[in-house]
């Protein structure tokens, strides 16, 4: 599915599940990033999992921090 | 700290705003197959939280719900400062298929029980079994506890996809037979149980298991899940995943005796 990029929005891969839905998550210029889940991702029952792309928004205040608001199905 | 502005950007969105214009926080909605309201709102600063938060309540309708991390008591306690209790608790676990690790590699079926794989059952029965579970959910425990199915579908009808459930017959044909038990014929029995899988790329969910009011109790959501797993383990899929409800008993001990573990868990918070 296409999307459309926004702001601070970059495609990553999750690379390792932490606990309470936080994930290390790696991305495309090789940067990790702490993301968590966003809220419509819960509400859809969405599971993340390692190797999954994703799409992390990061945060306009800390960029080594994110949250996950896509995860692509391939 | 700066000041908030928050915004309804679409029908079902909002976002907050800091006063330099960058977006710090958006608020969604979404109204599921079953008529609730579902909030969800994302921060980058807690402010922003209570903000976008008290203006979407105050422009939907009641009652809302949201869900939320089980260890997340930070969000649960905003959540509950604005009115929302906890409605339902549901746990999610993950399955091992291997039948060494769940057991279930040779649950013996019920007495004149069969079990139909996946796609072989009969589209209309398999419908009409689904209804006939829920309206007996419903008047047994009380619908509102239900999960919300998530795939919209037609009204009334909640199997989106048949080739996706495998069913248990009383009465069937068996024309098989294994650790997972035999097949059924294809047109005799009566449909008393359903399983159903959906398989995510290299895993699976277990969505549903449910068996009729009068056939529990005998096995048969046992023999549905072994088959389920031990279908999955032949398939090269090694791990499934489900949630169950909390409250519910009899299918804790069910996914827990076959050799289950909690992978987190997940409330549904609900603002009469």
């Amino acid at each position: 599915m296409a999307r459309k990029a926004n702001g601070l929005e970059m495609e990553g891969t999750v690379v390792e599940c932490l606990r309470n839905a936080t994930f290390t998550v790696e991305l495309q210029n090789g940067h990790q990033v702490l993301a968590h889940i966003s809220g419509k991702i819960r509400k859809n029952h969405i599971r993340i999992l390692p190797f999954d792309r994703v799409l992390v928004e990061l945060s306009p205040y800390d960029l080594s921090r994110g949250r996950i608001l896509f995860r692509y199905r391939n | 700290m700066s000041t908030v502005t928050v915004t309804r950007a679409a029908e079902d969105r909002w976002e907050a705003a800091a006063d330099d214009g960058t977006v710090v926080g958006r608020g969604d909605v979404s109204r599921r197959p079953d008529g609730r309201l579902f909030l969800s709102v994302d921060v980058w600063q807690d402010a922003a939280f209570d903000r976008l938060a008290a203006a979407m309540l105050a422009e939907l309708p009641a009652p809302l719900h949201t869900l939320v991390g089980d260890e997340d008591h930070d969000r649960r306690s905003s959540w509950e400062r604005l009115g929302f209790t906890v409605g339902r608790r549901e746990r999610a676990y993950d399955l091992p298929t291997d039948p060494r690790v769940t057991g279930l590699g040779a649950v013996p079926l019920p007495a004149g029980v069969a079990i139909l794989p996946a796609g072989e059952a009969d589209e209309s029965r398999l419908r009409a079994l689904d209804r006939a579970i829920r309206e007996e959910v419903g008047a047994t425990v009380g619908w509102h506890t239900m999960p919300a199915e998530l795939v919209p579908g037609p009204p009334g009808d909640t199997v989106v996809d048949p080739s996706k459930y495998a069913v248990a017959v009383r009465g069937g044909t068996p024309s098989g037979a294994g650790g997972d038990g035999g097949a059924a014929g294809g047109d005799g029995g009566a449909y008393v149980g359903l399983v159903r899988v959906v398989r995510v790329r290299r895993r699976a969910r277990v969505g549903l298991i449910a068996v009729r009011a009068d056939e529990r109790r005998r096995g048969t959501g046992r023999a549905l899940l072994a088959h389920a797993l031990n279908t999955l383990a032949r398939d090269g899929v090694s791990t499934a995943w489900a949630e169950v409800d909390a409250s519910n008993t009899a299918a804790l001990s069910l996914v827990e005796g076959a050799g289950a573990r909690r992978a987190g868990a997940c409330l549904e918070l609900v603002r009469p």
